[in-house]
């Protein structure tokens, strides 16, 4: 039996599935699906097949930074590059 | 985001845009899957004791169904031991109309409560001829957010490789159940979605004892599903659906509403669609503009085609049709 985990759970776990994190930053799956392919979402696998693992605190910080720039009307490209420059 | 039980995450998908005051085709299936997903919610929370291979309902759970409402008017009606897992969600599925309305207002009361579900003017209501006739219908509105979390956090688990949980387990069995797959997932990702299910089926202890149990009723999951697919059925330069045909068979699906002049532009024409929505206490968010706009309306995406209709005088407006993952 896995369950589904509380907020409170989520909140003091140092990782997150991408399911927990469409709860915690309110974005679709598909929109971090897409940042996670393009490379701007950095994850922890141990093996194929298996969860993809995100540091919560960077991971949501990241996705607000990303939320903050697409809002000011930059492109994705651009908003890649901005991350580059703030790794 | 708020923490919310099995039963109640499954109601703001099924009750969303259903007719509140009237039992429909489509809500008599909602309920029915609803009542099942609280005896799903007590299997959980190991409420049940196996007994030979029977389930037994915990007397403590029975005695303290009172302080959650919606589960105490089904589980009460059901007794202590029925049969197996399969047995209890037929039995709770077999429950009679008035039992399901009683339910109904128990689940809807518990999530009104929290602000997450709202009676709104239903989309109909928006009709032409609803409107102009001054007909009322009430419908319900699911919190537009919490709802995109719940649909979201499904699609974000089976989607992806790694672990799926019991709840989202339950709810895509639910969701099957229901007929309402196609509501979330494209036609992709539904192969991808049925190969994950078959593997739970085969390796996962409640995918295996869950899969192969089927509630659903036929004919009415059928009317359901006839009256969707005749969506489809016809595809014209300006949109898809034999509800340019047949709108009578279910005007829910294929709202009409007229615009203030007649050959106005896509920008007046939309102007007037928002306009009419939001009189009635709808949320429109535009999409896409265009010639014909994709708005989200409340919880559903709509394709707005440029229509008229023809009586004495042509009305000119546009008709609504909802668009599902393609």
């Amino acid at each position: 039996m896995s369950r589904q985990r509380s907020m409170e759970t989520i909140l003091a776990s140092e990782f997150v599935s991408i399911g927990e994190l469409v709860r915690l930053t309110e974005s679709r799956y598909s929109t971090l699906k897409f940042y996670t392919e393009e490379g701007m979402l950095s994850f922890e696998q141990a093996e194929e097949n298996l969860t993809r693992k995100f540091n919560r605190q960077t991971t949501v910080a990241r996705i607000l930074l990303i939320k903050e720039l697409k809002s000011n009307g930059l492109s994705i490209p651009q908003i890649k590059e901005t991350l580059e420059m703030d790794k | 985001m708020t923490e919310l039980t099995l039963t109640q995450q499954f109601t703001m998908i099924a009750l969303n845009a259903q007719r509140s005051l009237e039992m429909t085709n489509a809500k008599i299936v909602a309920l029915r899957c609803m009542a099942v997903a609280v005896i799903l919610e007590v299997y959980l929370d190991s409420g049940f004791t196996q007994d030979k291979n029977k389930l037994v309902l915990k007397k403590d759970v029975l005695n303290h169904s009172h302080s959650i409402r919606y589960r105490e008017t089904i589980l009460q009606p059901l007794g202590h031991t029925i049969g197996d897992l399969s047995g209890w969600l037929k039995q709770a599925s077999l429950l009679s109309k008035r039992k399901l309305i009683e339910f109904e207002h128990a689940i809807s009361d518990s999530l009104k409560e929290m602000s997450l579900l709202e009676e709104i003017p239903h989309i109909l209501g928006c009709d032409l001829y609803f409107h102009s006739a001054g007909v009322e219908i009430k419908g319900y509105r699911s919190h537009i957010q919490e709802y995109t979390m719940i649909t979201e956090h499904i699609r974000a688990e089976i989607l992806e490789d790694g672990t799926v949980t019991d709840e989202t387990i339950c709810m895509l069995w639910l969701l099957r159940e229901s007929g309402c797959m196609h509501d979330f997932f494209s036609r992709n990702e539904l192969e991808q979605v049925s190969a994950r299910m078959y593997r739970l089926h085969q390796d996962n202890p409640l995918g295996k004892a869950l899969y192969g149990i089927r509630i659903h009723r036929g004919i009415e999951l059928a009317i359901k599903q006839f009256l969707r697919m005749k969506k489809v059925a016809v595809k014209t330069p300006v949109g898809s659906g034999l509800n340019f045909l047949f709108p009578i068979l279910e005007r829910s699906q294929s709202v009409f509403i007229d615009t203030e002049a007649m050959f106005s532009n896509s920008t007046k024409r939309l102007h007037d669609v928002r306009m009419r929505l939001e009189s009635m206490d709808h949320a429109v968010k535009v999409l896409g503009d265009g010639t014909i706009p994709i708005i989200k309306i409340d919880n559903t995406v709509y394709e707005a085609i440029p229509y008229a209709t023809y009586g004495r005088v042509p009305i000119h407006g546009v008709r609504l049709l909802p668009i599902h993952p393609s």
